[in-house]
């Protein structure tokens, strides 16, 4: 894939670039449990992110507190430079420029697939509702459920709906893509075709950050893998440096963990 | 009295007073509906104290027999400078002890919708008033259908409330006691009231069953 690695590479080489998505000493306590502890993190535009570890290591806390579906205690997050608004207005209006994928899909279940994709653009961009049709249906197409269009979420095997959730996020245009256990809640057989939709969402540019168990995709697609546990980042790296030679034993203990899985 | 000379003698009243009874029903129905909707909302807005009032207005008319808050209203407003006609009056309790009962329907059709649909909602960038139109007032609405069709009959026999102070023309069941007041009736003139009671019940569950079809949420 060569394109995402020149497009991160040209984030890198440009230094002074702001960074898509910037965490600095975030912390976040459940009661007595730390389960982010001094989280310091930035994605570059182009870069794909795959956030792994055990669970409750804090990983979908992390991606969740990026959009502020999770609020911290302390440290700052940055969307594109500006710091992440506490509610209202400017919080929405930061929302609609990240798009979000969930475990469990998350459609609305009482509007048709098209309507669910079109809600976005015709409700926070203000998008006429023919052109946000258009625009919905291409998306569709490009996920391969056009023909669903007019179908009721409950009508969707799995894969389908998450297929549409994920064109739901695109059609918000955003700056950069969060993906919570996109295929974790998925029958094996339909894994495969959510995956290769995020390749090819990957291999076009978008920014991502995916908390995933698929060790397979974190290979093939991540520009760097980030590893957590106990709420802190424990080490990060290049995919094949991390698979293949991880540096602390947290690591080690859990890649041995899932091996042959 | 039989049934013969008690229609050929009230048939007229009882129609007047049919009409009557499901003319206090429907106001008071689109009243409680209107005011549930508006409590519901306080109960699920970010604000607590909203919420905490949207709470404490549901325990208050909940629990309190309908005929205090109709004493409440003719015997003890006036002294507030504030009188309501008789009719009002009923209509008023009706739509308090209703909103309450309807809000609590409203919330467990909220409550069905999973949280995770909101945080979708949220995270493609939509207030919390177009989440609320969106996503969560049409479902809420759709999923209450058949509690709301029972409330709308619980709102029809409330007006019976109404036979407890004057009313001209009497509805259903003030006309029971006209009638007894002034004939050996006994317990005939209940009945074709009964019938004019049940027999709308029955229609409503009909219609309400159909319309719950309709628009019943696929999950």
């Amino acid at each position: 894939m060569p394109d995402i690695e020149t497009t991160a590479a040209a984030a890198a080489n440009e230094g002074a670039a702001t960074p898509i998505i910037e965490m600095s000493h975030v912390d976040k306590h459940y009661g007595q449990l730390h389960v982010l502890n001094d989280i310091n993190l930035s994605v570059e535009k182009g870069e794909v992110l795959v956030l792994i570890g055990p669970s409750g290591s804090g990983k979908s806390t992390l991606c969740r507190t990026i959009n502020r579906l999770e609020t911290i205690d302390s440290g700052e997050i940055k969307i594109d430079g500006t710091p992440l608004p506490q509610e209202g207005r400017e919080l929405a209006a930061l929302r609609a420029e990240v798009g979000m994928v969930f475990q469990s899909f998350n459609l609305f279940a009482h509007k048709s697939i098209l309507q669910n994709v079109t809600m976005g653009p015709i409700e926070v961009l203000h998008t006429p509702k023919a052109q946000a049709e258009e625009e919905a249906m291409e998306l569709l197409r490009r996920v391969g459920v056009a023909e669903q269009a007019n179908k009721v979420p409950a009508q969707l095997s799995g894969g389908q709906q998450q297929r549409v959730a994920i064109a739901r996020s695109l059609a918000m245009h955003p700056k950069a893509m969060l993906f919570d256990e996109p295929t974790s809640a998925l029958d094996p057989e339909m894994i495969n075709e959510v995956l290769d939709v995020m390749v090819e969402l990957a291999q076009e540019g978008m920014t991502m950050v995916v908390v995933t168990h698929e060790m397979n995709f974190a290979r093939r697609v991540a520009n760097r893998v980030v590893f957590m546990a106990d709420g802190q980042i424990v080490e990060q790296a290049a995919p094949d440096e991390f698979f293949d030679h991880p540096k602390s034993e947290r690591a080690r203990d859990f890649l041995n963990s899932i091996k042959g899985h | 009295m039989g049934l013969q000379e008690l229609l050929s003698t009230y048939g007229g009243m009882y129609g007047q007073a049919l009409l009557v009874t499901w003319r206090m029903t429907v106001v008071s129905y689109l009243g409680a509906m209107a005011l549930a909707l508006i409590v519901t909302v306080a109960r699920v807005s970010p604000i607590a104290p909203l919420r905490k009032l949207g709470d404490f207005y549901v325990q208050v008319f909940r629990n309190i027999p309908g005929v205090s808050l109709l004493i409440i209203c003719v015997y003890a407003l006036p002294n507030l400078r504030v009188v309501l006609d008789y009719e009002a009056c009923v209509i008023v309790t009706t739509v308090l002890v209703a909103s309450a009962f309807g809000s609590e329907n409203f919330m467990s059709g909220i409550n069905t919708i999973g949280v995770g649909q909101i945080e979708a909602a949220r995270s493609i960038g939509l207030s919390f008033g177009q989440i609320l139109r969106h996503v969560v007032i049409p479902q809420a609405l759709r999923s209450a259908v058949l509690p709301m069709t029972n409330l709308l009959i619980a709102v029809m026999l409330t007006t019976a409330l109404a036979s407890q102070v004057p009313l001209d023309p009497p509805e259903l069941t003030g006309l029971v006691s006209y009638i007894n007041t002034r004939s050996v009736g006994g317990i005939l003139p209940f009945f074709v009231s009964a019938v004019g009671y049940a027999g709308t019940a029955f229609l409503i569950g009909i219609v309400g069953n159909r319309i719950d079809k309709k628009v019943r949420i696929l999950r």
